[in-house]
């Protein structure tokens, strides 16, 4: 066959970018060790999500050192969890899988992206060396509402993180005279213990109680109140552990008031 | 004497033109819709529910990226197969049959499709062109997909009868260069439907009547990409031929050299499947090894595009010479600028080679981690398919039509217009598309913009951003207009002697340099096949094995049709709760 | 006419690609050219080819490539 001499050199030359670009590539690939999506996720069955080890209760984890894991369920069309907070400078491993049509798990303006398929997990280790704030956004079409799937990835400083929880659980009303007990529940969800203070306050007193929570483990902590010291009348509460806040009011009746006496709690939820 | 293609084969004539004209008919809607997401989507003008936004992508994707590209080039590959061969097609009746399969199968998939907007037809087919289940369309989708790519295969037999009924004429000639051409195309285009048909056939379809109640959605999806990637060289091939055997006479000159045209098809041949994990960097399910083999495939593809650069731009030089030409680079002013047809080949050809910058990021595994399925992608294939493929369709159709109609082009110099106001719309749309795509915009989204955060661009702002694919939006419908104005006129007229003869560009370096085995279809098919096999039977196989055939009871997905957004949500909920 | 008006306006078309990239191309070097400075820029130069393709070259001014069409 007969080569023009031109065409000969731009022969070699378009050999020459495009090795070139696949040893770039290549090293790109296995130098710096960029995530990767592959199949060590491993599979599911959509049905088995709620009983799933790790997607029955998504969220983050802490799993030694500075390694995390976190697990997200999509669906039609939202994240579970919507708001994921990790600590900045450590080893976070996502596995994202999908309860019904294919998603993706998108972090805006990262290489942190990948399509999420039902059936499949999808496994990716990122390090995210600085604080700040990131949108995570679904970009692969998933039905009618497809655009107004989102959440929010919040990267803080490590030494604003933790993974408390506080729960209180406290009555509503006390009769007057009558003593009472507002728990705080406390968990730990990193391996190390947690040494911490929680506080309530309630009226003009308060009280302070000094706990270590076991590494990925509860506490709970008991406060006597006795309604004699407050009067009669609604009082709020506060109990605090860290930066965490959980209040309520307490009414404390009297008792040929006839209150309904019902146990109903005034205020117990999550931080 | 005249001697043009409607004077030579008046019969096939008249398939040609049935095809061009459903090929402008869905550019014309695509087309439309186009314009109508564009405003819709940067907030400009928005006259549709967001949800119905869908059902136009939809209808964009099929009517553009399958209809318009495929009944075009069935078109071209005729002309190109009757006209070197100098015989006319075996049998009409068959060549009407595939056509009118092709018609059959797009009309079912548009009347699926039109169904998610109009309440009277009850079928609904949101899925998006690339219909990933478990999103589920109405079974009349896939059939209408079926019936269309069956009514490819035969045109493809056609076009390998003719050729046979020919070489019984011709024992010992070459193959000449167009129906070589269409030929291997077709091959490549037999190997990679075959994925997609048998997924249709015995997953898709079976599972959207009901009979079989799972599917697995990351074979099906894989089953897609096996094609996926391999139709882009099938819209491709015919503007390869087109800037091959055309542009070279057009500018004045001959085809620089016949066998490395040869060497061009037979690689893509050989590599156009094999590389569909490309699509699937960030699937999860497929090892890493795998995805590197696509890419390896995919950047050796680079090769015969690299080289039809080199091809195009040297005969056009030669021809530029020939026509008094001189100097450097004083030659580019001796090509027939005025001429819409040289004029849009040679601009899409341009903006082919700036597609392909953005093709290499896109091939790149790693580096595609930051633009997949963002507006970059489509930024990037507004480049290739939507101008390289699409204006050099348009272009041509400058000389086709007349060819095929014996009518003489109502317009030139609003040709040229056209040409050129498409290439600077689509300056400014594509533009404007790759960078919001490297800042996370997202494609197939009706409304980008989010609650939790905004995009924050490199430079300008987004809402400059969007101002641009408006701009480019709207210039490159007015030339679409002024296209479909300048056919539509055309056909009008009356029949007309000076139409050019049909012919198409001489060679520098002819067949009889070309080595006798790149004729050897037989050779490189097997070729091709085992390339696909290497490629692709240990992926499927570990899909297969992990998620089964049928996938672990993945029910259909209509997230449209009888369900509003609150019955979805709540049926989520119940699920979660 | 030193160039055929075909090939004038398929310059101009070309060009504005080049405009619009060059604009990209200066803010990855921190330069933030707004779009009103890119038009005026590009009205410039297109007024310079301009002239320069009107420009009768050695006074035959109806001078154009052999063969252009
Ligand atoms: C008037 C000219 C055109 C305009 C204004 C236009 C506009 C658009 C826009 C805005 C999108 C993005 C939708 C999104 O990501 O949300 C899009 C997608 C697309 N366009 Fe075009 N386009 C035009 C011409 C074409 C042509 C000629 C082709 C191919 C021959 C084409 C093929 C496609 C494809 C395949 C998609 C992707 C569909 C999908 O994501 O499912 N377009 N177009
Ligand atoms: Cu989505
Ligand atoms: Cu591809």
């Amino acid at each position: 066959m007969n080569i023009h001499t031109y065409e000969k050199a731009w022969l070699v030359a378009a050999m020459v970018l495009i090795v070139g670009f696949m040893a770039t590539i290549t090293y790109g690939a296995v130098g710096p060790g960029i995530a990767m999506i592959d199949d060590d996720g491993g599979t599911i069955d959509p049905a088995e999500i709620n009983d799933h080890e790790r997607f029955g209760e998504p969220g983050v984890e802490h799993v030694g050192d500075d390694e995390y894991e976190v697990a997200v369920v999509a669906q039609a069309w939202s994240y579970t969890p919507e708001q994921i907070e990790v600590p900045a400078d450590s080893e976070v491993t996502f596995y994202v899988t999908s309860r019904d049509v294919t998603h993706s798990f998108s972090v805006v303006g990262t290489n942190v992206n990948t399509m999420v398929i039902p059936g499949q997990i999808s496994e990716m280790t990122v390090r995210f060396d600085e604080p700040g704030e990131y949108g995570i956004l679904c970009n692969e079409y998933c039905g009618e509402y497809h655009h107004t799937m989102e959440g929010k990835l919040n990267v803080v400083p490590e030494d604003e993180f933790d993974l408390t929880e506080l729960s209180v659980d406290a009555p509503s009303e006390v009769e007057a005279g009558n003593e009472t007990t507002i728990t705080a529940n406390v968990s730990n969800g990193m391996q190390e213990d947690l040494e911490t203070t929680v506080a309530l306050e309630i009226g003009d007193q308060g009280s302070e109680r000094d706990v270590t929570v076991p590494g990925d483990g509860s506490e709970e902590v008991e406060f006597t109140v006795d309604s004699a010291e407050l009067g009669e009348g609604d009082h709020d509460w506060t109990v605090t552990v860290d930066d965490y806040e959980e209040t309520g009011t307490l009414t404390v009746v009297n008792a040929t008031d006839g209150g309904d006496g019902s146990a109903a709690s005034g205020g117990d939820g999550d931080a | 004497m005249r001697n043009a293609y409607v004077d030579q084969f008046p019969a096939e004539a008249k398939v040609i033109k049935a095809a061009f004209w459903s090929s402008f008919l869905a550019l014309a809607i695509g087309g439309s819709l186009g314009l109508l997401q564009a405003l819709h989507r940067t907030d400009v003008l928005r006259i549709m529910e967001a949800p119905d936004y869908y059902t136009v992508l939809t209808a964009h994707g099929v009517l553009l990226a399958i209809t318009f590209t495929i009944f075009f080039l069935v078109g071209i590959f005729t002309w190109g197969v009757t006209t070197s061969l100098d015989r006319g097609l075996v049998d009409l009746r068959f060549t009407w049959g595939w056509y009118a399969m092709m018609v059959v199968g797009t009309v079912l998939v548009g009347v699926s499709i039109l169904g998610g907007v109009v309440d009277a037809i009850p079928m609904n087919a949101d899925v998006l062109f690339t219909f990933y289940a478990p999103l589920q369309p109405h079974p009349a989708f896939y059939v209408g997909l079926v019936l269309f790519v069956v009514g490819t295969w035969l045109a493809g037999a056609d076009w390998f009868r003719t050729w046979l009924a020919w070489r019984s004429d011709n024992p010992d000639e070459r193959i000449p260069l167009p129906t070589f051409m269409a030929l291997t195309t077709t091959l490549f285009w037999y190997l990679c439907t075959l994925g997609v048909a048998l997924s249709i056939l015995l997953l898709l379809l079976p599972w959207s009547l009901g009979i079989v109640d799972s599917v697995n959605p990351l074979l099906t999806r894989t089953l897609f990409w096996y094609f996926g990637h391999a139709v882009v060289y099938f819209w491709l091939m015919p503007a390869y031929m087109l800037w091959y055997v055309m542009l070279p006479k057009l500018s004045g000159g001959k085809l620089f050299s016949d066998p490395l045209a040869r060497v061009v098809f037979v690689l893509f041949l050989l590599l156009s499947t094999p590389t569909g994990i490309h699509h699937q960097y960030l699937d999860p399910g497929i090892a890493e090894g795998y995805k590197f083999i696509a890419m390896t495939n995919t950047m050796f593809l680079l090769l015969p595009s690299l080289l039809t650069a080199f091809t195009v731009v040297a005969s056009m030089e030669h021809g530029a010479r020939q026509r008094g030409g001189t100097g450097y680079l004083g030659w580019l002013k001796a090509l027939p600028w005025r001429d819409p047809v040289f004029t849009g080949m040679a601009l899409a050809g341009l903006m082919f080679a700036a597609a392909g910058f953005s093709g290499m990021i896109n091939a790149g595994m790693n580096i595609n981690y930051l633009v997949h399925n963002t507006w970059w992608i489509v930024g990037h294939f507004h480049l290739t398919v939507g101008t390289a493929v699409a204006l050099t369709f348009m272009a041509a159709a400058y000389w086709f039509i007349p060819q095929v109609t014996g009518k003489e082009l109502w317009n030139r110099s609003l040709g040229l217009v056209q040409v050129l106001v498409w290439f600077v719309g689509m300056t400014f749309m594509s533009n404007a598309m790759h960078r919001s795509g490297l800042f996370g915009v997202p494609r197939r989204t009706a409304e980008p913009q989010y609650e939790n955060f905004a995009f924050e661009p490199a430079a300008g702002s987004m809402g400059e951003i969007n101002a641009q694919v408006a701009l480019g939006a709207t210039l490159l419908t007015v030339s679409l207009a002024l296209f479909l104005l300048n056919m539509v006129m055309t056909s009008l007229g009356g029949s007309s002697d000076e139409i050019p003869d049909n012919t198409y560009a001489e060679t520098l370096s002819g067949p009889e340099d070309a080595p006798v085995v790149l004729d050897n279809l037989k050779l490189w098919t097997a070729i091709a096949t085992v390339l696909v096999i290497f490629a692709y039977t240990l992926p499927l196989a570990s899909i297969i094995d992990a998620g089964g055939l049928f996938g672990p009871g993945i029910d259909g997905f209509q997230l449209a049709i009888e369900a509003g957004p609150a019955f979805v949500l709540e049926s989520v909920r119940e699920v979660i709760a | 006419m030193r160039i055929s008006k075909g090939a004038l306006l398929v310059v101009i078309a070309v060009l504005i690609p080049f405009i619009v990239e060059f604009r990209t191309a200066l803010s990855w070097f921190g330069i933030e050219i707004s779009v009103l400075e890119s038009l005026v820029l590009g009205a410039v130069v297109v007024l310079a080819i301009v002239i320069w393709a009107v420009w009768p070259p050695n006074g035959d001014a109806e001078a154009e490539p052999t063969g252009s069409s």
